[in-house]
């Protein structure tokens, strides 16, 4: 604990993280602001919004399933061609020759699975709470395309194993787009660069589940984050107030502290 | 007023000091104020703490699962065979028993657009849809209106007879009509009689995708015959 | 300078009118260009794609009376009793499975939707909207079977040999 202290007291650790350690509730702002991976969050949440049964958690795990499908993902890539004889050599690869192939293969696939499911509990839970009222009905909007691109996502993935499940589910998918009036054909052909399912299809699917569908899925997801907080999700920012001493980067921030406002008041009185 | 008077926050726990908004809300108009300012707690460490032992929690169950279960992998895709039956992914299976009632424009394109078209819009229909529960004012005339819509929504379902969808849409109207027959006896009938219109659609929705789905994965066989899982198996 | 003014206030604001009209519809054709573009690009000009022309062996291959498979171009040749040819599509109309030939029942069902055909081709039962096409057969003068994918033809279109 005390070379645990020296370091983290350290230049260096101090160059990394201004912060310093959390010890009052403004360092624990401070966590918050001066982190570029936690400055979605607010620095204060509503208590009531972390109890279980409000959120369920359940925006949160369909994120940490997007997490854990980004990386096992790029894991997978690393072995995996898409292209017609070697896809589904690969699969047989990953399975039974590449160290921990295996699990990381699982590991993808459930999570997709249990992906769609979660984030479609997650609509069901915010549309029994009314979460979607005004000022947050676009953000509604924004979850349901989330929960199109992720059934596109799990869609495109379904063809990349080449197995005859991925076939034959994405042959009759594909007829399904050949229905609509017009720009079926059209649509079917440019999807599948080709009239049959083949190399040219297997090429596309690719390239739409790794590369365009996850940028699309990310940059959906970054605006619902933020929108969370600009619909509501915080109150204001005069509502961050530190306690004790000022501080030279909480200046920003008024530079008042509390307990000068009470006194101030106190003297009023 | 002191012009050197420091500029100050109003920070006030005490509900009498800050200033409290009252506003008379005629029943029938939105509420768009706050009954109480919530308690708040810092986000460092209550929040980052529980996401963080979430994902740690995920991680430990999908690993779990990944290890015991193994995805399927089927021969290698062969264009001149279709595996008897080839089922789509789970969550599609759905619109694949709807394909077997319905022409493929209807059920394939149709459907999914409506579905998706009817969840964007949830937002904008109504800001105020809540505040009324089913059964209040006109029952009577409520009641006639509500039977004739779900007669006419269900007409196509047994014209192309899709039993899956009607049999849901009767449940779903038995029970809003049941705080009808037995009026307000018990918790339970005041609670389904307070529900408004939006969630029995929602319900409806749930409960069809549901059943679909559940037809798909356990209850179609071979030429997508019924069959009952528990003496022919899961194909 | 009143009148220059408004003189210059009115060229000025022709002219701004005119080079927005211009920017907006050079940026309108850009992007029409583009997506033209990408369009054009994401549509193969070639295609790997099995042929839609082939030979399938010689007359007497197939008995009298006979159903026959055959995988890789997806088609059903079939000799009636009285000696004539056609082939049937074994794709299925509805979503595209391949339909399977049941001797026994003596119709064509679809694995995936319970589509079912008779040995015509036509709808007998099952969601597919339309019956199996039939392919366009013929004789080449070396005495092969030829059939054309390219060509449909109608119901009672068949080869007499």
């Amino acid at each position: 604990m005390k070379y645990y202290d020296k370091i983290m007291k350290g230049r260096i650790a101090r160059s990394i993280f201004r912060t310093g350690l959390p010890t009052s509730n403004y360092r624990k702002s401070l966590v918050i602001l001066n982190n570029l991976f936690l400055h979605i969050h607010p620095v204060k949440v509503k208590k009531s919004t972390l109890k279980f049964t409000s959120t369920f958690y359940l925006g949160a795990l369909s994120f940490g399933l997007f997490i854990i499908l980004v990386v096992t993902g790029i894991y997978l890539m690393f072995y995996y061609h898409p292209s017609v004889p070697l896809a589904y050599r690969d699969m047989k690869d990953l399975e039974f020759a590449v160290s921990n192939g295996k699990l990381l293969r699982n590991l993808h696939r459930w999570s997709a699975h249990a992906m769609v499911l979660i984030v479609f509990l997650h609509m069901l839970r915010v549309f029994f709470h009314r979460a979607f009222r005004p000022p947050k009905e676009f953000n509604w909007v924004i979850g349901v395309f989330l929960f199109v691109s992720t059934l596109l996502l799990s869609y495109t993935g379904y063809l990349l194993p080449w197995d005859q499940l991925a076939y034959w589910a994405v042959s009759v998918g594909t007829n399904m787009m050949k229905a609509t009036p017009i720009i079926g054909d059209d649509i079917r052909f440019l999807l599948l660069g080709g009239n049959v399912i083949g190399e040219n299809a297997l090429l596309r699917f690719y390239v739409l589940h790794c590369v365009i569908l996850p940028l699309v899925i990310t940059m959906l997801i970054g605006v619902h984050f933020w929108r969370i907080r600009k619909d509501g999700g915080l109150s204001s920012g005069s509502k961050q107030v530190a306690d004790g001493k000022r501080d030279m980067i909480l200046g920003k921030n008024l530079g008042v502290s509390t307990e000068e406002v009470l006194n101030d008041r106190d003297a009023e009185k | 007023m002191d012009n050197n008077k420091k500029i100050s926050i109003e920070v006030s726990d005490d509900l009498r000091d800050t200033p409290i908004r009252v506003a008379y809300v005629k029943s029938h108009s939105s509420i768009a104020v706050e009954r109480q300012r919530d308690e708040e707690v810092m986000t460092f460490p209550h929040l980052i703490i529980r996401e963080a032992l979430l994902f740690q929690l995920l991680l430990i169950v999908m690993v779990i699962w990944s290890l015991f279960i193994d995805a399927p992998l089927e021969g290698i895709a062969n264009p001149e065979f279709s595996p008897n039956p080839s089922k789509a992914p789970w969550y599609f299976l759905g619109l694949q028993e709807l394909l077997h009632f319905f022409p493929p424009i209807v059920a394939g394109v149709l459907l999914p657009a409506l579905v998706i078209i009817a969840l964007i819009v949830i937002p904008y229909f109504s800001i105020n849809w809540d505040r009324s529960s089913m059964w209040e004012g006109n029952i009577r005339k409520k009641f006639f209106r509500l039977s004739i819509c779900v007669v006419l929504f269900n007409i196509p379902f047994v014209i192309y007879k899709a039993a899956p969808l009607y049999v849901c849409s009767i449940i779903i109207y038995s029970f809003m009509i049941l705080p009808l027959v037995f009026r307000g006896k018990n918790g339970f009938m005041r609670r389904i009689s307070r529900l408004g219109l939006a969630d029995w659609i929602m319900s409806w929705f749930l409960l069809v995708t549901t059943v679909l789905i559940l037809i798909g994965v356990f209850f179609r066989g071979p030429e997508w015959r019924w069959i009952w899982p528990w003496i022919d198996g899961i194909y | 300078m009143e009148n220059r003014n408004a003189q210059k206030d009115d060229s000025v604001y022709g002219r701004r009118q005119f080079f927005v009209a211009m920017g907006s519809g050079a940026l309108a054709l850009a992007t029409t260009g583009g997506l033209v573009l990408t369009g054009n690009f994401l549509r193969p000009n070639v295609l790997f794609e099995p042929p839609a022309k082939f030979l399938v062996g010689k007359p007497n291959q197939y008995p009298l009376d006979s159903v026959v498979y055959l995988a890789k171009p997806k088609i059903l040749v079939i000799r009636e009793k009285e000696g004539y040819f056609y082939a049937l599509s074994t794709v299925c109309t509805h979503l595209g499975c391949i339909v399977n030939w049941k001797a026994q029942e003596e119709i064509i069902a679809c694995p995936c939707h319970g589509s079912r055909f008779n040995k015509l081709g036509e709808v007998t039962g099952g969601p597919a909207p339309k019956p199996l096409p039939h392919f366009a057969m013929n004789l080449t003068v070396d005495g092969y079977l030829e059939v054309d994918k390219n060509v449909l033809v109608d119901l009672s279109d068949v080869l007499k040999i």
